[in-house]
């Protein structure tokens, strides 16, 4: 089996589980009093998000290790890495606005973490627009590394731009060091969806780099042949 | 349960944005695969 087959029976699985993510969210999970049924967004919404920032930091350590190794193999994950970040974070800022909407009353507002959020999207955005853009293999990884570095930093803020700023954005009520405040069956879907988002990352990933290996199978340039 | 909040429209458009993002992700993946 080749890494493109792996990578898309990893991505069919993935989505089988976001079909049973969808069934289960919407019939088998209560609804939020306060919120309504818009509070089921946050099934989607937050793992989207939790990979997003996930891929960045990967995307990151990627590039610190492929300036010191010089490692094609880390230079095309990272590419990968980011690609299917972008993706996670497109969700993530169309969904976080519909959430938004019914919830504070307001699409968006240039709150610390869904600024900071918007940032990472346009690095995201640019370190793909510099891989286009520079023809160089060995520039290109390198310029590329460096805005990967630099998204990997913008990660820990936005995390923890809920405690340092007052936001409308809420605190976290999975990821923090006490328990999850959440009723058993809406953190069993939850953990079921994040299973599925790790699952979508994979299989993407996998495609994503055997792309790329093709690419420089076909003298599209990996950076190891400078 | 009428005290809930009646806003199922945001959750169904939601739901329906992910479920195309990732499908078109998807195949965008494997027509360039089969492209390439």
């Amino acid at each position: 089996m080749t890494l493109t087959q792996k990578g898309r029976w990893i991505t069919l699985v993935a989505l089988m589980c976001l079909a049973a993510v969808y069934v289960r969210a919407l019939a088998f999970t209560p609804v939020e009093r306060l919120q309504g049924l818009a509070q089921k967004i946050f099934y989607l919404h937050v793992p989207a998000a939790i990979w997003t920032e996930t891929a960045m930091i990967l995307v990151g350590l990627a590039s610190i290790f492929y300036l010191f190794l010089k490692d094609a193999r880390l230079d095309r994950f990272a590419e990968a890495s980011a690609e299917v970040g972008t993706v996670f974070a497109t969700i993530v800022l169309t969904t976080g606005p519909i959430w938004g909407k019914p919830i504070w009353g307001t699409w968006w507002t240039w709150d610390a973490r869904l600024t900071a959020t918007l940032l990472l999207f346009f690095l995201y955005v640019g370190y793909l627009l510099v891989r286009g853009a520079v023809r160089d293999p060995g520039l290109r990884a390198r310029y590329a590394a460096v805005l990967g570095i630099c998204g990997m930093c913008l990660v820990p803020f936005i995390h923890l731009s809920v405690f340092m700023f007052r936001t409308l954005h809420p605190q976290p009520i999975i990821l923090k060091p006490s328990a999850p405040s959440l009723p058993g069956s809406m953190l069993a879907t939850w953990l079921l969806s994040l299973a599925a988002f790790t699952l979508l990352y994979v299989g993407f990933v996998t495609q994503r780099y055997a792309l790329s290996l093709m690419r420089d199978a076909h003298g599209g340039g990996s950076p190891s042949h400078v | 349960m009428s005290d809930v909040p009646q806003n199922a429209g945001y959750m169904v458009a939601a739901y329906v944005v992910t479920a195309v993002i990732l499908v078109a992700y998807a195949v965008s993946l494997y027509r360039r695969s089969n492209q390439s």
